[in-house]
């Protein structure tokens, strides 16, 4: 008897556990969709733009490097009344997976107060909402959705203010080209990863340099068997298409088998994620990015500031990227007159030639940003550093 | 480098990652001798090792660097006995929370199951919130892992994976002779066999269960710890490694212990060694394991080595 209770009892906690986090998890998607601590607004109207991206699971870092730049330019606006209206900012949370964007999407399409979003993050989920929001008559500028096809898809909603894969893929491949002689490309079999290491195949096939191919799934955990692959392969360089967190574990397990050729990924390992996960694994990795590094670019300076005051640690990769998005789409719905409607705003994002910190941003009718620069980074010492415009590297 | 001249570096990594598969697979087939219930909570019980070595490893040797190199085996000993212990606490407390309170009611097979991946989402879970959903987390370096210590042809042995296949292989004798020999051994057979009788024969069958239980968890919680040494960890670390371990009991014959050593070898060699023929590639890893393991089904459909824990081991 004393022991059954016993076992009623471990059950019963088990349940008011599970209660209990279903609570906290309830909370916490309820205040981020709602949320936006600058939904407060005194005076005069308040206009709301929304953010897609991942903020829960493998890829929040992210979204999170994203949103806090959103929040921070909504909040600066607020503060200093640069627009002349207040802003409320809906975020929602897409996890980054093209099977939950489409929920995400939705809730932000179905609240007739938001005029325009910044997102989505990643390329699977634009691909699985972008005929969604251009139905919806809801205009997009993302802030790292990268992949080349995004762009000819005939989404009218879609925006970018980073270049497409395509273009660092080929920048990527040419530094190769001058660096190596055969090269190994790997991708995660995502449409990101392929995407890049298709146009850096591409590039290399273009040069004449020799390359071969492989695809590992980004729930790998163990990467030994690839790494002796591409280590027995005796190629002088590794391209790796993928993320962060995948990237380090490879990173970790090319050391283990011994490879020391010339290492490099793309814009979607570079994150402090694949600092942590590789340690000195990760060092000399080289990562081409269409993205600005806010920690060494002087005319970040102030945001860079701002954005450690407000979030406790320094602006990571996109950060920039999506404030300079948030503020391009304030300005386009300044733009838009004084009583804005989607359409209105849809027709400003189109005709807007707004000057950020990363780069002019004006759109070409496809939707990508006009000026586009690659830049190389490195990490040394555990710490990813920049070291240039890719074409003037050698 | 043509493909043949590698097939000595590819065995050494199957080796590693099916003593690994292994030590897995031991835990699902001994629960399923004692109880013919699929524990798939069994995966998170691997992952808890995982974590709890991780805290212990971390609070004995810090970053990890200079820690003197005599001090480097028996911080790895803790390490798995710190693995063991998680792992047996969890597995132990699974059974008494998830298990035995629907035995005592006589409840269907289906509620076993479910109750199963209950436990399984919710151990993952916690261990997210606990802990963090980060997917590369990574043991301190307190030696360097990949050292090497012998070469064969082109299989370059390094420290780490002689541990890991040393400790996989006096573990696996140890556990046969405790199911051969000892007197826990044989009541665990005899439950396995036929509880009722076993039960009008004086065995307590369900303490019997619950050190069934212990012992899978401290093997799948030790191979926790060599996985997240060896590689990575993460809260969801445990399902694919729990598959693909389940996968190596079925191979081998579930219910029967030296079915699931086979069973986890032969899977990790395939792993490593089909893949990366030319033509095939990497991508093609679970397809190619989960092949193998179909047509072995077709062809002997209770595993390798048969079912029953009783009458095999």
């Amino acid at each position: 008897m004393y022991k059954r209770s016993l076992a009623r009892l471990g059950v019963l906690g088990l349940v008011g556990v599970l209660a209990l986090t279903a609570c906290s998890s309830k909370k916490k998607t309820g205040s981020g969709l709602t949320g936006g601590s600058s939904g407060s607004a005194a005076s005069g109207a308040t206009i709301k733009i929304g953010f897609e991206g991942p903020l829960s699971g493998d890829n929040a870092q992210l979204g999170i490097n994203e949103v806090n730049a959103v929040q921070l330019a909504v909040d600066q606006a607020n503060a200093n009344n640069t627009y002349g209206f207040k802003v409320a900012l809906v975020k929602s949370d897409d996890v980054g997976d093209p099977a939950k964007a489409p929920t995400a999407a939705t809730a932000l399409q179905q609240d007739p107060a938001i005029l325009g979003v910044i997102g989505p993050s990643f390329s699977g989920a634009t691909k699985a909402v972008g005929a969604s929001y251009d139905a919806a008559g809801l205009v997009l500028i993302s802030p790292s959705a990268t992949n080349p096809t995004l762009t000819t898809l005939g989404f009218k909603s879609f925006h970018r203010v980073v270049p497409p894969d395509s273009l660092e893929g080929k920048e990527a491949g040419d530094y190769l080209a001058k660096k190596a002689k055969k090269v190994f490309v790997v991708d995660d079999l995502s449409d990101y990863g392929k995407g890049a290491a298709d146009a850096v195949e591409a590039e290399l096939k273009a040069k004449g340099v020799a390359s071969e191919r492989q695809g590992v799934d980004a729930k790998t955990t163990d990467y030994s068997v690839i790494a002796h692959q591409v280590q027995a392969s005796g190629d002088d360089a590794l391209f790796y298409g993928g993320y962060d967190t995948q990237a380090a574990q490879f990173a970790k397990a090319l050391k283990a088998a011994g490879f020391t050729g010339l290492t490099m990924t793309g814009n979607g390992g570079k994150s402090s994620k694949f600092t942590e996960g590789a340690a000195d694994a990760g060092d000399n990795w080289l990562f081409s990015c269409g993205c600005l590094d806010a920690t060494v670019a002087p005319q970040a300076k102030d945001f860079s500031a701002a954005y450690n005051a407000a979030f406790k640690t320094d602006p990571s990769t996109y950060s920039p990227e999506a404030y300079d998005a948030t503020n391009a789409m304030l300005t386009a719905i300044k733009a838009a007159g004084a009583s804005p409607t989607r359409a209105k705003v849809f027709a400003a994002v189109n005709a807007l030639d707004f000057k950020g910190i990363t780069t002019e941003i004006k759109f070409e009718p496809s939707g990508e940003v006009s000026a586009q620069v690659i830049n190389l980074y490195q990490q040394k010492a555990g710490k990813i550093g920049l070291l240039g415009d890719i074409n003037t590297q050698s | 480098m043509h493909y043949i001249h590698q097939i000595p570096a590819y065995v050494l990594l199957g080796l590693t990652r099916g003593s690994m598969y292994a030590l897995i697979a031991l835990g699902y087939t001994l629960v399923y001798g004692v109880l013919q219930l699929l524990n798939f909570a069994h995966s998170e019980v691997f992952m808890s090792g995982a974590f709890g070595s991780y805290i212990v490893v971390h609070a004995v040797v810090g970053d990890g660097k200079g820690t003197p190199s005599w001090a480097v085996p028996l911080v790895i000993v803790i390490g798995l006995l710190s693995g063991a212990v998680t792992g047996a606490s969890v597995a132990w407390t699974l059974e008494r929370v998830a298990y035995r309170t629907l035995r005592r009611r006589g409840a269907p097979k289906l509620a076993f199951l479910i109750s199963a991946i209950g436990a399984s989402f919710f151990l993952s879970q916690l261990a997210g919130k606990l802990f963090n959903r980060f997917r590369g987390n990574g043991f301190p370096k307190y030696f360097d892992q990949n050292r090497q210590v012998l070469r064969i042809s082109t299989a370059r042995v390094q420290v780490f994976e002689v541990v890991i296949i040393l400790t996989a292989v006096i573990m696996m004798i140890f556990l046969d002779r405790l199911v051969a020999q000892t007197k826990l051994g044989r009541s665990i057979r005899a439950v396995a066999e036929d509880a009722p009788t076993a039960a009008l024969m004086g065995i307590d069958i369900d303490r019997t269960i619950s050190r069934t239980f212990v012992i899978g968890g401290a093997l799948a919680g030790a191979a926790g710890f060599l996985f997240g040494t060896a590689f990575s960890f993460s809260n969801t670390v445990g399902f694919d490694q729990g598959t693909k371990a389940f996968a190596a009991a079925v191979l081998g014959g579930i219910g029967n212990i030296r079915g699931a050593m086979m069973g986890g070898l032969l899977l990790g060699l395939v792993e490593a060694l089909v893949p990366p023929i030319p033509h095939i590639g990497i991508q093609w890893t679970d397809v190619v394991a989960f092949v193998v393991l179909v047509m072995v089904l077709i062809f002997r459909p209770t595993g390798l080595l048969g079912e029953r824990l009783g009458r095999a081991a």
